[in-house]
C-alpha cells in the first residue's frame, strides 16, 4: 500500500510539472488560422451563425442604440454579449487567453492587454482581413496608429476614443464673477479659479481620480509611458503636480484623499472636476445646476489620456469569419455612429468623429462640444498601456503624499522603483 | 492474518475519498504553485523557467519587505485582539443571567455577515465626509468632525483591528470558549472561593489553565484566518495597495495585485510560497509555546 501511495504522490508531482510545461507551449497555429479564415471570409456565408462578444459595458436597452442588435440585422450573425464587471475585466480575459477559452469569439481588449494577448497568440492578426475590407486604417487618430506600430501587425480595432476633460459648474463661476473656462485655458488660470471658487464648504476642484492624476502628471511634462521598453517614466512633472495638489489640499481648495466615494462635482460640492468624457452621458440632464465642459487646462504640455478598447478575434474561436463580419459592421460608419450616440464617445476614425454623433442629446447644458475634438487631438495612450497594478500603486503613493505621509519626491521615487521591478522581468 | 489484511484494505478503501481529495485539491495545487514560482508565468499563459529569479527579485523589493512586516504585525495583533475579545464575550455569556441566549445571538450576529459586506459597511461608517461615525462625533462635539479614519497612519490600524472584532473568526472563537467555560468544574471555583480567591485570581489560576487547549486551537486557527482571510476584509477597506502608503498591504493583497493587476502569476506564486512558509512558522511557534503553557488534564 505504501508503494501505491508513493506512486500516487509521484504521479501528482509529475502531473504538476507537465501541466506547467503544457501551458507554456504557444499555439503557433493561431496566426495561420487567422489568415486562412481571412481568405475564406470573403466567400463564406456566415448568415445564421452566432458569435459571442465579451465586453465590460452593458449594451443599450434601446434597440436602436444597441450596436450589437443592429449588427445582427446587418450581418445576419447572431451576437451574444457577455458582460464582465470592469474591476475584473482585464484579469478574466487574461485567464481566458491562458486557458485557450473558446466561449468567446470577439474580445474587446484594453490597451495594456493588447500586446500581451498578441504575444500569447491569444488573438489573431487582422491584417489579412483588413486588406479585403473597406475600413480605412489611415483614417485613425494618430494615437491609435502609434499604439499598433511596433507590434508587427494590427491585432485590434478601437471601438471608440474617449478623452479626459474639465467639467465645471457654470452657476458657481457666474456667482464668483470668473470668466468661464475655454479650451485654451492655462493651468495657472485653473489654479486661480479654484482658489476663488473655494468657499462655503465647496471645493474649487475635486481630487484627481485614478485616471486624471495621469493627465496632471503628463501635463506637467512627464512622458509617463515609454513604448520602446514598456516602462513607466515619471519624474519632475509628477513631483511638481503632486506639490500643486498638496498646496490645494492644504488650502481646502481640493478634498484630501479619503475612503468616501461621493462624486463631489455631481453633488455640487466641487466647482470643477477632471474626469472622463463618458461622464457626459452619466450626467446628461440629471445635475441640478448649470454645467459645461472644456479641455483640460494646459500646463507645460497640452495632455490628456485617451481611453478605448480594441475589437479582437479570439485565436481559439471556431467562428473567426463570422466574428470579423460583426467587427467590420461595428467599425463601419453606421456601427460607429450608433456606438457614439449610445456611449457619448467619439469614433477613433477621424471622418466619422468629425460628424459629431457623440454629442449626447440628453446633455442639453453642454455647449462647448469642441472640447471633445480638441481633447482627441491632444490625447495619447499613456498610463493605460501600463499594468494597472503599477499605475494604481503610483496613485496610492501620490495620495499618501497629499496626506503628508511621504514627500512628493519620495512618492515619485517609490512609484518608479515599483514600476521598474514589476515591468519586464 | 488474512482477516487483518482484509481489515487494512477496508480501512484504505474508506480513506480513499479523502486521499483523492487531498491529492487533487491540496497536494497538487501546492506542488503546482511551487513549480510555477520558478517561472515567469503571466496571466495570459506565457511562461518560461527562470529558476530562483522571482525569489531574488522579491527579497530585493522594498514593497515585499513592507508587506512581510505588515503581515507579521497584522497576524500577531489580530490573533491577540480577537482571542482576548472572544474570551471576554464568552465570560460575559457564561454568567447566569436572563436573556443569555439573546445576548449570544446579538454578539454572534455580525459574525455571520459575509466579510466583504461587513468591510463595505464599515468603510461607509468610517468615511471622512459622509461617515456615520464622524457624524455621531460631530453631534456630540458640537462642531464638524472630519477624521480621515481609513487614510491616516494614526488611525487606520485602530479602525482595522476594531473591525476584526466583528468577523466570523471572532464569533466562532467566542462559541468555542463558551463551551469550554461550561466544562470547567464548578468545585474548583467553590474551593477557591472558600480560600478567599478574587475574581482575577480565579480567572488566571483556574479558568485560563482549564481553557488553555482551546486557546491553542483558536490561536492556530486565528493565525491561519488572519493570514489567508485578511484579504476579504482588507481589500474592500483599503484596496489592493493597502492604503495609506502600504500600511495595510498584507501578503494576500500583494499576491492578488501581482497576479491579477500586474498579471505576474509566477511572481505571485513565489509570494504564495512565502505566505505558506510564514503560516507554517506561526503554527510551529504556537505549538512550541503551547508545550510550556497549555494544561491538559490527565
Amino acid at each position: 500500500m505504501k508503494r501505491v501511495i508513493s506512486f500516487l504522490l509521484a504521479a501528482a508531482m509529475m502531473t504538476g510539472a507537465f501541466a506547467g510545461c503544457g501551458q507554456s507551449q504557444s499555439s503557433s497555429s493561431s496566426q495561420a488560422a487567422g489568415s486562412t479564415a481571412a481568405s475564406a471570409a470573403a466567400s463564406e456565408n456566415v448568415s445564421g451563425q452566432s458569435v459571442t462578444i465579451t465586453t465590460w459595458n452593458e449594451p443599450s436597452k434601446d434597440d436602436a442604440l444597441n450596436m450589437y442588435k443592429q449588427a445582427e440585422k446587418a450581418t445576419g450573425v447572431k451576437v451574444n454579449v457577455t458582460v464582465i464587471p470592469e474591476s475584473d475585466y482585464s484579469s478574466k480575459l487574461g485567464q481566458m487567453v491562458s486557458t485557450k477559452d473558446t466561449s468567446t469569439d470577439i474580445m474587446v481588449v484594453w490597451e495594456n492587454d493588447l500586446k500581451n494577448f498578441a504575444e500569447a497568440k491569444g488573438i489573431v492578426s487582422l491584417d489579412s482581413y483588413l486588406q479585403k475590407s473597406t475600413i480605412n486604417t489611415k483614417d485613425f487618430i494618430p494615437a491609435v496608429s502609434q499604439l499598433s506600430s511596433g507590434m508587427g501587425a494590427t491585432y485590434g480595432l478601437p471601438w471608440c476614443a474617449a478623452t479626459e476633460i474639465l467639467y465645471y459648474n457654470k452657476d458657481m463661476f457666474k456667482a464668483a464673477g470668473i470668466s468661464l473656462p475655454t479650451n485654451n485655458w492655462k493651468y495657472d488660470d485653473f489654479k486661480a479659479a479654484a482658489k476663488k471658487l473655494t468657499k462655503n464648504g465647496v471645493y474649487g476642484c475635486a481630487l484627481p481620480n485614478t485616471q486624471t492624476w495621469w493627465a496632471g502628471v503628463g501635463g506637467a511634462g512627464d512622458k509617463i509611458y515609454a513604448p520602446s521598453n514598456g516602462q513607466m517614466v515619471i519624474g519632475s512633472g509628477a513631483t511638481s503636480f503632486i506639490k500643486d495638489c498638496k498646496v490645494m489640499v492644504d488650502a481646502k481648495e481640493m478634498p484630501a484623499p479619503s475612503s468616501d466615494t461621493t462624486d463631489l462635482f455631481a453633488a455640487g460640492k466641487a466647482a470643477m472636476a477632471w474626469q472622463g468624457s463618458w461622464n457626459i452621458g452619466t450626467y446628461a440632464d440629471k445635475l441640478k445646476f448649470d454645467w459645461d465642459i472644456a479641455s483640460l487646462p494646459t500646463n507645460k504640455v497640452k495632455y490628456n489620456t485617451l481611453h478605448t478598447g480594441f475589437y479582437t478575434i479570439n485565436a481559439n474561436s471556431k467562428k473567426q469569419t463570422a466574428a470579423w463580419k460583426v467587427i467590420e459592421y461595428l467599425m463601419s460608419e453606421e456601427g460607429q455612429t450608433i456606438n457614439s450616440k449610445a456611449s457619448g464617445n467619439p469614433s477613433a476614425l477621424k471622418t466619422i468623429a468629425n460628424k459629431g454623433a457623440w454629442k449626447v442629446e440628453a446633455a442639453k447644458k453642454v455647449t462647448n462640444w469642441d472640447a471633445i475634438t480638441d481633447s482627441l487631438n491632444s490625447g495619447i495612450f499613456g498610463y493605460t498601456c501600463l499594468p494597472s497594478g503599477v499605475t494604481n500603486n503610483a496613485v496610492s503613493k501620490f495620495n499618501s503624499s497629499l496626506l503628508g505621509e511621504i514627500t512628493p519626491a519620495d512618492a515619485v521615487k517609490q512609484a518608479s522603483d515599483y514600476a521598474a521591478e514589476t515591468i519586464g522581468y | 492474518m488474512r482477516r487483518q489484511r482484509s481489515d487494512s484494505r477496508s480501512a484504505y478503501v474508506f480513506i480513499l475519498p479523502w486521499l483523492i481529495g487531498f491529492l487533487c485539491f491540496t497536494l497538487f495545487p501546492i506542488v503546482f504553485m511551487v513549480q510555477q514560482s520558478l517561472t515567469n508565468r503571466k496571466l495570459n499563459g506565457v511562461s518560461k523557467f527562470i529558476g530562483l529569479a522571482n525569489y531574488k527579485n522579491m527579497f530585493k523589493s522594498a514593497v515585499f519587505w513592507n508587506s512581510f512586516r505588515v503581515t507579521i504585525l497584522f497576524t500577531v495583533v489580530m490573533v491577540v485582539v480577537t482571542t482576548v475579545w472572544a474570551v471576554i464575550l464568552a465570560l460575559l455569556l457564561n454568567r447566569k443571567q436572563k436573556f443569555n441566549s439573546i445576548f449570544q445571538f446579538c454578539y454572534f450576529l455580525p459574525s455571520v455577515v459575509p466579510t466583504v459586506a461587513l468591510a463595505y459597511a464599515f468603510r461607509t461608517i468610517f468615511g471622512k465626509n459622509a461617515g456615520l461615525f464622524n457624524n455621531i462625533l460631530s453631534t456630540f462635539m458640537g462642531h464638524t468632525v472630519e477624521i480621515n479614519w481609513l487614510y491616516q497612519k494614526n488611525t487606520v490600524y485602530f479602525v482595522v483591528f476594531f473591525i476584526t472584532l466583528f468577523t466570523y473568526g471572532t464569533g466562532q472563537m467566542m462559541l468555542i470558549f463558551r463551551s469550554g467555560l461550561a466544562d470547567v468544574p464548578q468545585e474548583l471555583y467553590e474551593a477557591s472561593s472558600l480560600d478567599g480567591a478574587t475574581f482575577l485570581q480565579k480567572f488566571f489560576h483556574i479558568t485560563l489553565p482549564m481553557i488553555s487547549p482551546l486557546i491553542l486551537f483558536n490561536a492556530v486557527s486565528g493565525c491561519v484566518s488572519a493570514l489567508n482571510g485578511s484579504f476579504a476584509l482588507l481589500y474592500p477597506l483599503t484596496s489592493e495597495n493597502g492604503d495609506p502608503n502600504g500600511m495595510t498591504q498584507v501578503l494576500s493583497l500583494l499576491i492578488y495585485k501581482e497576479a491579477f493587476s500586474n498579471m505576474k502569476v509566477g511572481y505571485a506564486c513565489a509570494l504564495s510560497v512565502v505566505l505558506f512558509l510564514v503560516a507554517a512558522a506561526f503554527g510551529g511557534l504556537i505549538f512550541g509555546i503551547s508545550k510550556k503553557t497549555v494544561y491538559y488534564e490527565d
